[in-house]
């Protein structure tokens, strides 16, 4: 498996945790919710820090531009901690309504996010990195732990 | 703040560029509601004139504005094409457009050749300015994906079909000798029902229906193959049309199964969503695609049997099919960019998606829109029906008019009042 399998795989198995949370809430189901969410904010956050601990930087240092996607990228990682935050609280204080709307931009964000990383950023990884460094990179992202 | 960085300008253009086509947009098609209570049934008449009025105010005024809206908007967000001064490019197309489509509709109700001749440099302008300046930001991009590429095949579409009818509006203007006029007009129709309309609709449909509602991707055939495959066969259409005369009766059949299999794998995305939440934009794509279903069974029947209602059925189920996608894209487009602009720019009290559009407040629309393609239908067998079905579209745009105008009265009273914090950019 390679870089840009790997962090799409994960990628959708966020989806799914996603969803279940969402569908959790729907259906009232609070105590659900709230195990489905936070591993959903825990996968996510992991996520994040493998790309932004060590993907990032290599792509950077390989490109020699810290200004360009990347850049985009850690931003958006912070549009997106923000929402979880507030997911937290409309998951803390059972606002259904609350928790449902900010799913939706939740998902367009993420989902935006996602695919230009899967269609630029990954791509470029894959096509622009040498292969020792594609393994290299890759092993140290899978011992990211928050 | 970001804006100096440029960093916003990489996700999202002011939400002003896009929320002023989708009102360009819900004006026509209140435009088009009056018109259809003056011309009554005549608006399913092809040989009337008023048929021909009214298919531009949709196609033109109603369409073509939603589809600008979804274009500023997608352009950067999806395909990663950077317009420059998307203000001042939305103002120059949008200008001339608004007057030429107005200009062109009274052409049409008059026959004046001078209307038709302005009406000819104001859409001809304006049209093809912005379809060159998209086209070419859009070859430039380093990767393409299969929504970038189906964006770029739509555009030629829309370039070629607009060229034709400035061959029409010359010919009427007495500019062109008007020869094949039958062939350019058959072909312009073409162009403009399949490989604008819906080709964008698809080109679209391969990004959003996987992130709005986390799907499988569509067959990789299809989204690779699909875009381009729709262009030559209507370009071959095209240029075999003066020499075969019944090209279309091979074309058209052949167009019609890949919008099939296009809608059949759509609705079969739609109930393999990870998301559980059935929404009125879920229903607005199902019905959408199931009338694309239904308007080209429609349409082959009518070819083969002779029967014209069936014909009229055709055309109005393609017209729901379209304003069906428009308008689920809108439920999600707008509420999100409004909450997306005011929490970038740092306010604390940016509305969230369901107070700037209640999800209730889309369901009730979808009833409307429902009842307004069911009466509009029925009214082709009940002809008194066609007032009810005209008040319908009234309230139907209305309905969408009005969100337009919540959504930006709150956008702009949170700018005034909301409580604002400086964030930083997180920078290595
Ligand atoms: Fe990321
Ligand atoms: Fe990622």
């Amino acid at each position: 498996m390679n870089i840009s399998q790997f962090m799409t795989q994960e990628h959708r198995m966020c989806d799914t945790t996603f969803a279940e949370a969402e569908q959790a809430v729907a259906n009232g189901d609070w105590e659900a919710a709230e195990k489905a969410f936070l591993q959903f904010s825990n996968e996510t956050l992991t996520h994040f820090k493998r790309e932004e601990d060590e993907l990032f930087p290599v792509f950077e240092s390989h490109t020699g531009s810290t200004e360009g996607p990347t850049q985009v990228m850690r931003y958006e990682h912070e549009q997106v901690k923000g929402l979880i935050g507030k997911m937290a609280e409309a998951i803390e204080s059972q606002e259904k309504d609350t928790y449902l709307s900010l799913c939706e931009s939740m998902m367009i964000l993420l989902q935006q996010h996602n695919m230009k990383e899967e269609q630029m950023l990954y791509a470029m990884c894959e096509r622009l990195l040498p292969p020792e460094l594609k393994d290299e990179t890759l092993e140290k992202m899978k011992q990211v732990e928050l | 703040m970001f804006d100096q960085n440029g960093l916003s300008l990489d996700q999202a253009p002011p939400i002003s560029v896009v929320l002023r086509f989708f009102l360009s947009g819900a004006l026509f098609g209140i435009v088009a509601g009056l018109l259809i209570l003056v011309f009554n049934t005549a608006i399913f008449d092809p040989a009337a004139i008023e048929a021909v009025i009214l298919t531009h105010t949709l196609t033109l005024g109603v369409m073509l504005s939603f589809m600008f809206a979804a274009l500023f908007q997608m352009l950067p967000v999806i395909a990663g094409v950077k317009l420059t001064a998307p203000v001042r490019k939305a103002n120059m197309l949008q200008y001339p457009f608004i007057l030429g489509v107005i200009v062109l509709l009274f052409a049409f109700y008059s026959g004046k050749v001078l209307l038709f001749t302005i009406a000819s440099f104001l859409l001809g302008g304006a049209i093809l300015s912005i379809t060159v300046t998209m086209l070419r930001e859009l070859l430039k991009l380093p990767n393409h994906s299969s929504s970038s590429k189906g964006m770029s095949i739509a555009l030629i579409a829309l370039g070629i079909l607009t060229i034709l009818a400035l061959y029409m509006t010359g010919t009427l203007g007495g500019i062109f000798e008007g020869m094949h006029y039958l062939q350019v007009k058959q072909a312009h129709f073409t162009f403009g029902l399949f490989g604008w309309i819906a080709l964008l609709i698809i080109s679209i449909s391969f990004q959003v229906i996987e992130m709005f509602y986390v799907t499988p991707s569509y067959p990789t055939l299809m989204h690779k193959h699909l875009p381009l495959s729709l262009l030559i066969l209507i370009g071959t259409g095209t240029l075999l049309s003066p020499i075969i005369a019944d090209v279309w009766s091979f074309v058209t059949p052949l167009l019609a199964l890949l919008m099939v299999l296009y809608a059949l794998i759509t609705l079969k995305r739609l109930t393999q969503r990870k998301r559980p939440i059935t929404d009125a934009t879920v229903l607005l794509w199902r019905i959408g695609t199931g009338l694309l279903i239904a308007s080209m069974l429609l349409m082959l029947s009518a070819d083969y049997s002779g029967y014209t209602i069936l014909a009229k059925l055709s055309y109005l189920s393609f017209a729901g099919f379209a304003i069906s996608i428009v308008f689920a894209m809108f439920y999600k487009i707008v509420p999100f960019l409004t909450w997306f602009h005011l929490s970038s720019q740092g306010y604390f009290t940016a509305p969230m998606m369901h107070e700037v559009i209640h999800p209730k407040t889309a369901m009730r629309h979808f009833y409307i829109h429902s009842a307004t393609l069911l009466v509009l239908a029925l009214s082709l067998f009940f002809s008194p029906l066609i007032y009810l079905g005209g008040f319908l579209t009234l309230l139907s745009f209305g309905w969408i008019l009005w969100q337009i105008i919540h959504a930006w009265r709150l956008y702009l009273h949170t700018q005034r009042t909301g409580e604002k914090f400086e964030m930083n950019i997180p920078t290595t």
